[in-house]
């Protein structure tokens, strides 16, 4: 009996070596450089928290920090809102919406394009001078000069923000509503039977019994936003412009390592990101679960 | 039997796991390739060919997309695994490596490279050497630029199309302000956008970025760059198109509506600014009907963007042979006269430059010999300007011009703000 258990662990051997290999050392050797001064080529200079400190007074990671909340948090609330309301609509018992197969897909088909040529598209739409909305608003006489949306920190943001609401409600719909036909029809039909409206029903029935698929979404959701890279990175000059509006945490790391060579200063911004996660993931989880325990028969 | 089927599973994924290292350990290490090439186009293929059918040798050619290319190669260079015997450097990342060291020192024998000095356009020998003058790679090609334009509206507004008296024309910034001027009466713009100045902005005694002391240098020269584009704005002198926009390639063939102060207009844009491979790669590529009416002639001053070079990696183990592949693209007559004839690229390599570019005429110029033109320009440009920081700090100071024209920042704002940027990026610099 031990000899077979022991085959077990040889049997695991290939995932642990690869793991540590491609997974622990990079991140561990990620870790020294935090504390090196290291430029990519040639010798690593042990420099103690000098990066660390610097990472805390450094305004510019600040601007990336609160500018990645802002991008995320915008883009957060409309494409979880989007995705509830169109659940609301489609899991409706007195409506029942047909061809919910075909809107499922159509809704899912901008997450399916490389980012990159998401970034181009809307590069071009949003162009000053020659972009389709701008000709548009135009045209409606609803704006008499174009605007640079890509020129104009707040507008720039908002665009980032609604482009990955685009992107990413179709995502966020298709889980929701997975967690609505989860849910026994039996409520649904005591609720109608008690006269309860579409609002009350959704507040008190809907909305509870999905919470932990929108854990799930959040949870996710968050820790791809603040990872948020490449659409500011191919929308604009990719260093933040306009005023540094674009420059998040992870952009301001591609650039320290790979533009400016500072391979030790952006492996402090890595931790510093990973703390930053941690700590987010942390709160949302806590204050999601923090009732949970006192209404078990609730449904 | 339970025993051997497990042992064998072991050893199945045992092979597995080590073949796979040994595998990306020696990437691209097969036995019967006796050469390595990584490059970030497709440029060297053809050249590749011909020195295997001369050599009788395999060689191997490893092309990256350019941005992913430094990122790659760097970790190859470092560790020697899986790295190429030749590789080409373009010129914003030219400078950290000669000065890596990651190429052979050719000023020793026995490349002796100096010796051939004589031989090149002085500014691109000069940039192939590392910081204590050791040449460390070699360029067939010099890249100097030049301002193309529409010949049919410079007949129409200057009353003549001929690329000489155009330059004189254009000889100073305030020169092109009187000629961007007179484009704007007749109902054309000068330039696409602002950025179209940049190199012109450094003036005619261009200094580097960077001193030997490590500080910045913005000189007066350069801050005129600030002034300049917002002229051009103020007095809509540019069609508003900014460089590689879908607008600014379309505006090379095409009428392009410029919509400020509340109206739309219809222009055309008189010229680009832009070096010999803007020509082929740019150029051509974009424009259809008006092939033929373009011509270059020279700016205010003369300059150069871009450029590869090429040598030797130093722990190469087959150094002779790829620094043959080096001397056949920089040094031999015969390959360098027929790779000029079949693409059009200037070279920096005199011996053959001066035999064969009388000869030379574009179709898509009118007939104008360019090549000519180019190799005078590469003669005017100064060596030694060009520093590691050139390409993000070009980048930086661009967008802060840029924050300027707009009107989001005063000149004193957008100059502050740049310098803070270049301090965020490159802690080691002195700035002001």
């Amino acid at each position: 009996m031990k000899k077979l258990d022991r085959y077990g662990y040889v049997f695991i051997a290939p995932f642990w070596i690869i793991f540590l290999i491609f997974s622990i050392y990079p991140v561990a050797l990620t870790f020294y450089y935090s504390f090196t001064n290291y430029t990519g080529s040639g010798v690593a200079e042990v420099v103690g928290l000098a990066n660390y400190t610097r990472l805390l007074t450094d305004s510019y990671f600040l601007e990336a920090f609160v500018n990645t909340w802002k991008i995320w948090g915008v883009n957060f609330v409309l494409q979880i809102g989007l995705a509830l309301l169109l659940a609301m609509i489609f899991s409706d018992m007195r409506v029942k919406l047909k061809g919910l197969s075909f809107f499922r897909s159509a809704f899912f088909l901008p997450n399916l394009i490389t980012i990159s040529s998401v970034a181009l598209l809307f590069g071009i739409l949003l162009d000053w001078q020659h972009g389709s909305l701008n000709m548009m608003l135009l045209k409606l006489g609803l704006i008499s000069e174009p605007i640079n949306w890509l020129n104009e920190p707040t507008t720039a943001q908002l665009s980032v923000s609604l482009i990955l609401t685009w992107m990413w409600f179709g995502h966020s719909f298709i889980v929701v509503m997975a967690g609505v036909s989860g849910i026994s029809k039996d409520y649904y039909e005591a609720a109608l039977i008690d006269g309860a409206n579409r609002w009350q029903t959704f507040i008190s029935i809907t909305l509870p019994l999905l919470k932990p698929i929108l854990l799930y979404i959040m949870i996710t959701s968050l820790i791809g936003g603040l990872q948020l890279f490449d659409l500011p990175m191919l929308l604009t000059d990719g260093v933040g412009s306009p005023d540094g509006s674009l420059n998040t945490m992870v952009l301001y790391l591609y650039n320290q390592a790979f533009k400016y060579n500072n391979y030790g200063y952006a492996a402090a911004v890595a931790y510093g990101l990973f703390v930053i996660t941690l700590l987010f993931s942390a709160i949302v989880f806590k204050g999601m679960f923090k009732n949970e325990r006192r209404k078990p028969g609730q449904v | 039997m339970k025993k051997i089927f497990s042992f064998l599973s072991i050893a199945a994924l045992g092979v597995g796991l080590l073949s796979g290292c040994s595998g990306s350990g020696e990437s691209g290490g097969s036995a019967d390739v006796d050469l390595r090439v990584w490059s970030f186009t497709d440029e060297l293929k053809e050249p590749i060919t011909t020195f295997e059918e001369k050599n009788g040798v395999k060689v191997e050619l490893t092309i990256v997309p350019i941005a992913d290319y430094p990122a790659k190669l760097k970790p190859a260079l470092e560790s020697g695994v899986g790295a190429p015997d030749v590789f080409t450097g373009e010129i914003a990342f030219l400078k950290q490596w000669v000065d890596a060291g990651y190429w052979e020192n050719l000023s020793e024998s026995p490349y002796n490279a100096d010796e051939i000095a004589d031989n090149y356009v002085p500014y691109v020998f000069d940039l192939g050497k590392d910081q204590d003058g050791n040449v460390r790679a070699l360029s067939w090609q010099t890249t100097p630029g030049g301002l193309y334009y529409k010949r049919s509206i410079a007949k129409e507004v200057l009353g003549t199309d001929d690329p000489d008296q155009i330059g004189e024309m254009l000889g100073s910034m305030d020169q092109v302000f009187d000629v961007a001027e007179k484009m704007k009466q007749k109902g054309y713009r000068m330039f696409p956008d602002e950025g179209s100045i940049r190199w012109f902005a450094q003036g005619a005694n261009p200094q580097p970025w960077v001193n030997e002391n490590n500080e910045l240098m913005l000189t007066e020269e350069k801050m005129s760059f600030f002034d300049h584009a917002k002229t051009l704005r103020e007095n809509s002198y540019t069609a508003l198109a900014p460089e590689w926009s879908p607008s600014w390639l379309e505006a090379m063939d095409k009428p392009i509506t410029v919509k400020e102060g509340g109206k739309e207009t219809e222009t055309q844009v008189f010229s680009y600014v832009l070096p010999t491979w803007g020509l082929h790669s740019v150029l051509k590529e974009n424009v259809k009907e008006t092939a033929g009416d373009w011509a270059v002639t020279s700016g205010p001053s003369p300059y150069f963007w871009g450029g590869t070079w090429l040598g030797v990696y130093n722990k190469s183990d087959n150094k002779e042979l790829a620094y043959d592949f080096v001397k056949m693209m920089t040094q031999d007559d015969e390959f360098l006269t027929d790779w000029a004839k079949e693409t059009g690229d200037v070279l920096a390599y005199n011996p053959v430059t001066d035999a064969i570019k009388e000869d030379f005429s574009d179709e898509f110029l009118g007939g104008q010999n360019n090549y000519e033109f180019f190799l005078e320009q590469a003669e005017q440009i100064k060596p030694g300007i060009v520093t590691k920081y050139d390409q993000q700090l070009d980048t930086l100071y661009g967008t802060a011009v840029q924050q300027y024209v707009d009107g989001k920042m005063s000149k004193k704002e957008a100059i502050e703000d740049f310098y803070k940027k270049v301090q965020n990026a490159y802690p080691d610099l002195t700035v002001k």
